[in-house]
């Protein structure tokens, strides 16, 4: 290897390590993740053993034995030399004796039974209810409700119990509480009716927006172009802001142009307009504010991109047309559009993709109300794996969401790396200019 | 050279631009005055819109002062890392030949254009497993990490308009290459850096959805997740608080945006942001 080859790779590998910790492995990962059955209730980091009182129903249907449902079921408290020597440690010696000489190597089926035997000692009963309790629980063999760190653990203590051998894969399996292998993730996608809403929903906003995003850029910046140069930047200073605000700051704007107490609802109050929220009243409602929200933060991208093609004609062709008779909207339409072909359809095809995946401003701005009207593609793999009011966050399902978002995210930028000359079309910023 | 359509094309903008107008200013007027009971002019001009700055405006929020603590920490450690990474990678990528630099190159323009959102379910699963979750260190790393091929891409940009005559001097001169990068080259990368430099700060300072997910405890809370908690936690609506919260969070970004307002807009146009 030659030396630049080694500078060149030493100074490229600080960001190939970022790129592959957090492009390339969620990139995998949410693939992985798409096939679990991961969430709250199972766990990130795997589970553990355990089986509990409701799921001895259960058993049968997933292939384990009657027999040893009923020993699992039964197996409740034993006075076992290993139980004693416990019992022993906690009650005193002679108690434990005793205990012994009466009942030992017996088996007791619940708690009551096993409290019973204590009450009944006759020499040193257990007189204490509390004392009982945590005595019997001594005895306790139950594995009911126990947890087993390892597959190990776990299996040492069915066949501790008895469980014949043709049921124990069968009972490990159902009593494992972790993360597991599934594709039932797209099985109800595919199914629940939900899905295709939010698709439709994302189909909606991205074409509703772009509309908005890419004639609104475009108007205000053939607009400012023709306006003297200070009035000119006092409007681009106007419709850039939206871009730089917080987000936070900007929606928070629009809720108080929007609540039911605010501009909107005053202004129309002498008009005798019932004061209602505007952004969340009705679906419609909700579904323009949040085309204008998202719109002027998009139409300023426009607005700067176009300015800035537009700045780049040469103005020859305009005194060429104006001498010609054309007057501006034939300027417009006839010699500047044509020009302005590329910019249009890079940023088109740029928003089509970051519409497509961005959530953020109809999350601070509906929330997918009113119902579930606005919730898009992209919100709904949020709301089901990283926020919800059940509480059970279901990654798994949220990744196979994200899934189908990241495939398309990777076949459409693998396409713009064909069609278009990206280094041509973002302009290539000086800050000398 | 035509005055009356100009008239008409003012008239016209202003009228689209009215709402956009009516928010910037109320947003100002609110945060230091009361309006009427129901209505919204402006009855008493007063700062107790501000009293989170010297109270606690309910117990369970931590202090104003240490969230926008955690925020300076958390936009600066960003910039700094995503300046960091992308000088080296960037010129790199723009002069220095190595084996599969075109493939890289590629990897990087899709990078770019790739929807970085999608995957915040498989990186907070990633943070759960480094034990990063919850905490701002994780959020730094995170965020610095998404930003970085926009920053690399920005600074290839520097790069490429350096002329070439001045690394050739360096080089028949007999400096190494290393050398030539660090005394000639990025001296006049400089002004680049420091554009991508704000434009980081500024995309750290307002984020909102990596600490909302990777860090939503109150230790690593930031202004925009302590505003929108402020906001969603209301049950009548505080408009003036609200407001002023939003002016000290918006603060440094107006004057951010004031003095660099022409090199922020050079950098926009390539940018990135939905």
């Amino acid at each position: 290897m030659t030396r630049q080859t080694l500078l060149g790779l030493g100074f490229l590998s600080p960001a190939l390590l970022a790129v592959m910790m957090f492009f390339l492995l969620p990139v995998v990962l949410t693939v992985v993740f798409a096939f679990t059955n991961m969430s709250t209730s199972t766990g990130i980091l795997g589970g553990e053993y355990q089986i509990s009182e409701s799921d001895l129903r259960r058993l049968p249907a997933v292939g384990v034995g009657e027999d040893a449902v009923a020993l699992l079921a039964g197996a409740g408290y034993a006075v076992q030399p290993e139980t004693l020597a416990q019992f022993a440690a906690e009650f005193g010696e002679d108690r434990a004796a005793e205990l012994d000489k009466l009942h030992g190597g017996a088996k007791f089926d619940d708690q009551r039974a096993m409290e019973r035997a204590l009450k009944e000692l006759r020499r040193n009963p257990l007189r204490k209810v509390r004392d009982r309790k945590t005595a019997a629980d001594l005895f306790r063999v139950s594995i009911l409700g126990q947890r087993f760190a390892t597959r190990d653990d776990f299996a040492l203590a069915i066949t501790d119990l008895g469980v014949p051998e043709r049921d124990r894969l069968a009972l490990t399996e159902a009593a494992y509480t972790g993360w597991t292998f599934t594709t039932q993730n797209f099985e109800l996608l595919w199914e629940l009716p939900a899905t295709w809403r939010y698709a439709l929903n994302s189909v909606i906003y991205v074409v509703l927006t772009l509309a908005f995003n890419v004639g609104f850029g475009l108007f205000l910046a053939l607009s400012t172009f023709y306006l003297p140069s200070r009035t000119a930047q006092t409007f681009r200073a106007i419709w850039f802001l939206p871009r730089i605000l917080p987000p936070v700051l900007y929606v928070l704007m629009w809720q108080w142009l929007t609540w039911d107490q605010g501009f909107i609802s005053a202004m129309l109050r002498p008009f005798g307009f019932e004061p209602i929220n505007w952004m969340r009243h009705t679906a419609t409602h909700a579904w323009t504010f949040i085309v204008l929200i998202n719109g002027c933060v998009g139409a300023s991208l426009g607005m700067i991109l176009f300015s800035s093609s537009l700045r780049a004609i040469p103005e020859t062709q305009l005194f060429a047309a104006q001498v010609d008779g054309a007057n501006r909207w034939q300027q417009v339409r006839h010699v500047l559009l044509p020009q302005m072909r590329w910019p249009i359809l890079f940023i088109t095809s740029y928003q089509t993709l970051s519409l497509l995946t961005s959530f953020e401003y109809i999350l601070l701005a509906t929330d997918g109300g009113p119902g579930r009207q606005t919730e898009v593609w992209a919100l709904a793999a949020y709301h089901t794996a990283l926020s919800n009011y059940g509480g059970n966050l279901e990654y798994g399902l949220g990744a196979a969401y994200a899934l189908a978002l990241v495939i398309i995210g990777i076949l459409l930028s693998a396409l713009y790396l064909r069609f278009f000359k990206f280094s041509e079309l973002v302009a290539k910023p000086r800050i000398e200019q | 050279m035509n005055t009356k359509g100009n008239w008409m094309l003012i008239l016209a903008l202003s009228l689209i631009s009215a709402p956009l107008v009516i928010m910037y200013g109320f947003q100002l007027i609110d945060s230091v005055s009361r309006p009427a009971p129901g209505g919204i002019i402006p009855q008493e001009w007063e700062l107790t819109n501000w009293r989170f700055l010297w109270t606690s405006i309910d117990s369970a929020r931590p202090s104003i002062w240490r969230v926008t603590f955690n925020t300076f920490v958390f936009a600066s450690a960003t910039a700094l890392l995503v300046c960091a990474f992308s000088i080296t990678a960037a010129y790199a990528l723009s002069r220095l030949n190595f084996p599969a630099r075109r493939f890289f190159l590629a990897g990087l323009i899709m990078l770019h254009a790739f929807p970085t959102i999608t995957l915040i379910i498989a990186i907070f699963i990633v943070l759960q497993f480094l034990g990063l979750y919850d905490s701002l260190m994780g959020v730094i790393l995170v965020k610095a990490a998404l930003e970085l091929p926009f920053g690399i891409w920005i600074m290839k940009g520097f790069y490429d308009s350096v002329p070439w005559e001045i690394e050739m001097a360096g080089v028949q001169d007999g400096a190494s290459r290393f050398r030539v990068w660090r005394e000639l080259i990025l001296p006049q990368v400089k002004p680049g850096l420091s554009a991508l430099l704000i434009f980081s700060f500024l995309a750290g300072w307002s984020e909102f959805i990596l600490p909302l997910v990777l860090a939503p405890g109150a230790d690593a809370q930031v202004l925009a997740t302590y505003m929108n908690a402020v906001i969603a936690d209301d049950t009548r609506p505080d408009y003036g608080l609200f407001k002023a919260i939003g002016m000290f969070y918006a603060l440094p970004v107006i004057a951010v945006y004031l003095l660099f307002q022409k090199r922020l807009m050079n950098i926009y146009g390539g940018g990135t942001k939905g």
